[in-house]
C-alpha cells in the first residue's frame, strides 16, 4: 500500500515562485503504508490543496498522484468510496462536521458506513481520553471548535485505514490536549500498522516520523 | 444505524404534504389505468365467457344488397364465402340452403282452413336456437318438421286472425297442428305430414331439416344449381365495428338492428379510451412531480450528500437508501389502487349477478401484469431519478 506522485502540480499553484523550491510539487515521492510523513509549510502554500488531491477531492493539477499504482484522477466513485471506507481516512482542516448531528452521531455514522470494526463502548474510551464525553450528546455546531477538532479525529479513528491524512489537526487544542490526541492517533494507527500524513505550520514532535518535508 | 442516521441527515428537509398528494396523484393515475385495462378485459371475457356466449354471440344473416344493379344476381360467391369466414369476428359460417322445388302447405283441418305456395330454407342444427331432438328428416319419418319465425305467428295472432275472424293460437298450440305439405316434381305431386315444432327469433325463414332440402331438391329435379345467395354468420361479438364496416365494404346487409350492440361498443371504447389516455397523462404528470420531488429533496440536502461522499459514503449506497425511502410509498399507491380495484370488480361481479351477466370475481392477468409493469417502470424511474441527481 503506497501513494505515488509523479511531478505533481496544482493548476491554482503552477505560477507561484514556491512550487520550484518545493520538496513536493514538481518531485517523484514515494510514501508507503506505515510511514509517518510530516510536511511543513507556511499559509498559502499548499497544504490544504495537497491532502484534497491525496484524498481525491480534486482533480485540477498536472502530474499524477498513484495509490496502489492506480491513478486517482481515474478512479470511479465507487472505487474512491471504498478507499475512503477501508483505506484513507481524514481529518480536514475544516472539520466537516455534520452541525445538526450530535458528536456522537457524527462518530457513529462514520462507524456504521462500513462493517464497524470499533465497538460502540470504545467510542466511550477514546471521547473521554480526549476530553469530549461530555459533549458527545450535544449537536456538534454547539461545540467549541477545539471540541469540533477532538470530534473530527475520533471520527477519524472509526474505520479501518492504511493511511490517515490530517491537515493541521490540532491547530486548535492546547499542548496538553495535542499530545493526548497524537498519542491515541499513533496507537490506532499501530494497531493498524498505517501510515500518517500530517500537514503543520510548523515543525513538531508529536509523531515519531520517518519522512519529513517541506511543502 | 446508519439508515437512522441518515434519515436524520436527508429527510428533514421532505415536504411531507408535497410527497402525499404526488403519491394520491400517482395512485389515481395507476387506478385510472387499470380501470381501464379492466374494463376491456371484462368485456373480453363477456364475449368469450361460455356462461355469457348465448347473451352476447349473435348470428346474422347476411345476403347482398338488392338493387337495380344486381336483381337475379345476388349470388354470394366461394371467394367471398372465405373471406367472410376468415374475418377475425368470425366464429363460423353456416349456408342457407332455398329450396329449389314448388311446395305448397295446407291445412287438414276444417276448423283453421289455409292453402299457400311455400318455400324452404335449411341450415347446419349448430346455428339453429331451437333444440329439438326431432328435427331431422327422411323419406320414412312420420312427418316433416318445421321451424317457424317467431314474427309470423305475432302476423297471425295479431293481424291476420283478427281480420279474417279467425282463433288466436298460442305457440303450443301451433305445435300441436298437423298440416300437409306437397312437393312438386317430375313424378307429381308427393304429400307429407308436417308439424311446426319450434320457433324461432334468429333466423327469419321457414326451416326444415337439411335432408328434407335435399330430397326435395331432387325430386324436383331441377337444373344442378348450389348457388348461394344467404349464409347465417356466426359472431362472438357482434358490437364489433369491423362487421360493419365489411358487410358495407362487400355491399352486404343484415339486420342492422343486431349490430345496435356496435354503437354501443363504440361508446363504451370511448369512454375506456378517455380513462385510459387520462390515466397514461396523469402517470406521466405524477412521475415528472415525482421526478421533481427527488430531486429538489437531494438539491435540499445537496450539502450533507457531497460530505458524505466526501466522507466516503458510496453514492451507490446513498442511491439505495433513498431507493428505500421513495418506493415503498410508490408501492403503497400502486398497491391502493389495485386494492381499489379488486373490490370494485369483487362489487360489480355481485352488482352484474343480479342481471345475469357473468364476470370474473377477481381482476384479470392482464390487469394484474399491468401493475407488476407499472411498479417495475416506477422502481426504475425511481432509480435513475435518484442516481442521475446523487451524481449530479
Amino acid at each position: 500500500m503506497h501513494f505515488k506522485l509523479n511531478n505533481v502540480i496544482p493548476a491554482i499553484l503552477a505560477d507561484r515562485p514556491s512550487v520550484r523550491i518545493s520538496g513536493i510539487w514538481g518531485q517523484a515521492i514515494e510514501w508507503k503504508k506505515g510511514d509517518f510523513i510530516k510536511i511543513t509549510a507556511p499559509s498559502g502554500t499548499g497544504k490544504t490543496t495537497l491532502v484534497h488531491l491525496l484524498y481525491g477531492l480534486r482533480k485540477d493539477y498536472s502530474g499524477e498522484v498513484l495509490y496502489e499504482g492506480k491513478n486517482i484522477q481515474l478512479i470511479d466513485s465507487s472505487e474512491l468510496a471504498n478507499l475512503r471506507q477501508l483505506h484513507w481516512s481524514i481529518v480536514f482542516q475544516d472539520l466537516r462536521l455534520f452541525p445538526n448531528l450530535t458528536a456522537r452521531e457524527n462518530i457513529e455514522l462514520k462507524r456504521v458506513l462500513q462493517n464497524p470494526i470499533v465497538r460502540v463502548e470504545q467510542i466511550e474510551e477514546m471521547a473521554s481520553q480526549l476530553g469530549i464525553l461530555s459533549i458527545l450528546d450535544q449537536q456538534s455546531m454547539h461545540c467549541s471548535y477545539g471540541e469540533q477538532q477532538r470530534v473530527s479525529i475520533l471520527r477519524a479513528l472509526m474505520q479501518p485505514f492504511d493511511f490517515i491524512i490530517l491537515d493541521e489537526p490540532f491547530s486548535h487544542l492546547d499542548n496538553a490536549n495535542k499530545k493526548i490526541a497524537a498519542a491515541l492517533i499513533e496507537a490506532e494507527c499501530k494497531k493498524r500498522s498505517a501510515g500518517l500524513i500530517i500537514t503543520d505550520l510548523d515543525k513538531d514532535e508529536h509523531f515519531d516520523y520517518q519522512v519529513s518535508l517541506n511543502l | 444505524m446508519l439508515n437512522h442516521l441518515l434519515k436524520k441527515l436527508i429527510r428533514n428537509h421532505s415536504g411531507i404534504i408535497r410527497m402525499i398528494t404526488s403519491r394520491i396523484g400517482l395512485g389515481i393515475a395507476v387506478f385510472l389505468l387499470l380501470t381501464a385495462i379492466q374494463i376491456q378485459s371484462n368485456y373480453h371475457f363477456l364475449l368469450n365467457s361460455s356462461n355469457n356466449k348465448d347473451s352476447i354471440a349473435d348470428f346474422l344473416v347476411i345476403n347482398k344488397i338488392l338493387d337495380n344493379n344486381n336483381l337475379s344476381n345476388t349470388k354470394l360467391d366461394q371467394d367471398l364465402i372465405n373471406e367472410i369466414a376468415k374475418q377475425p369476428f368470425t366464429e363460423s359460417v353456416g349456408i342457407l340452403t332455398p329450396s329449389r322445388f314448388k311446395a305448397s302447405i295446407q291445412s287438414i283441418s276444417d276448423r283453421f282452413p289455409f292453402y299457400t305456395d311455400i318455400s324452404f330454407e335449411s341450415v347446419p342444427s349448430d346455428f339453429i336456437d331451437v333444440k329439438n331432438d326431432q328435427f331431422s328428416w327422411d323419406p320414412n319419418a312420420a312427418y316433416v318438421p318445421v321451424i317457424v319465425p317467431n314474427m309470423f305467428l305475432d302476423i297471425y295472432n295479431f293481424q291476420f286472425s283478427i281480420s279474417q275472424n279467425l282463433p288466436q293460437l298460442t305457440p303450443a298450440i301451433v305445435k300441436m297442428i298437423v298440416f300437409k305439405l306437397t312437393v312438386y316434381g317430375k313424378n307429381g305431386p308427393i304429400s307429407f305430414n308436417a308439424k311446426i315444432v319450434g320457433l324461432s327469433d334468429r333466423i327469419s325463414s321457414m326451416l326444415v331439416p337439411v335432408e328434407f332440402i335435399r330430397w326435395g331438391n331432387n325430386y324436383a329435379e331441377t337444373k344442378s344449381n348450389n348457388e348461394v345467395s344467404r349464409l347465417v354468420l356466426k359472431t362472438n361479438d357482434p358490437s364489433n365495428a369491423a362487421i360493419v364496416s365489411f358487410l358495407k365494404k362487400y355491399n352486404l346487409s343484415t339486420n342492422t338492428e343486431k349490430l345496435r350492440y356496435s354503437k354501443y361498443r363504440k361508446v363504451i371504447d370511448a369512454v375506456v379510451a378517455i380513462a385510459g389516455l387520462t390515466g397514461v397523462l396523469m402517470l406521466v404528470f405524477a412521475l415528472i412531480i415525482f421526478t421533481l420531488f427527488i430531486q429538489l429533496t437531494i438539491s435540499n440536502c445537496k450539502q450533507e450528500i457531497i460530505l458524505l461522499i466526501t466522507l466516503g459514503a458510496a453514492p451507490k449506497q446513498l442511491s439505495k437508501f433513498l431507493l428505500r425511502q421513495f418506493y415503498p410509498g410508490n408501492l403503497l399507491s400502486i398497491g391502493s389502487a389495485t386494492l381499489l380495484l379488486i373490490l370494485l370488480q369483487y362489487g360489480l361481479k355481485i352488482f352484474l349477478e343480479k342481471q345475469l351477466i357473468f364476470i370474473p370475481s377477481a381482476i384479470s392477468w392482464i390487469t394484474l401484469i399491468t401493475v407488476g409493469a407499472l411498479s417495475f417502470l416506477l422502481w426504475i424511474v425511481t432509480k435513475k431519478a435518484i442516481q442521475k441527481h446523487i451524481n449530479a
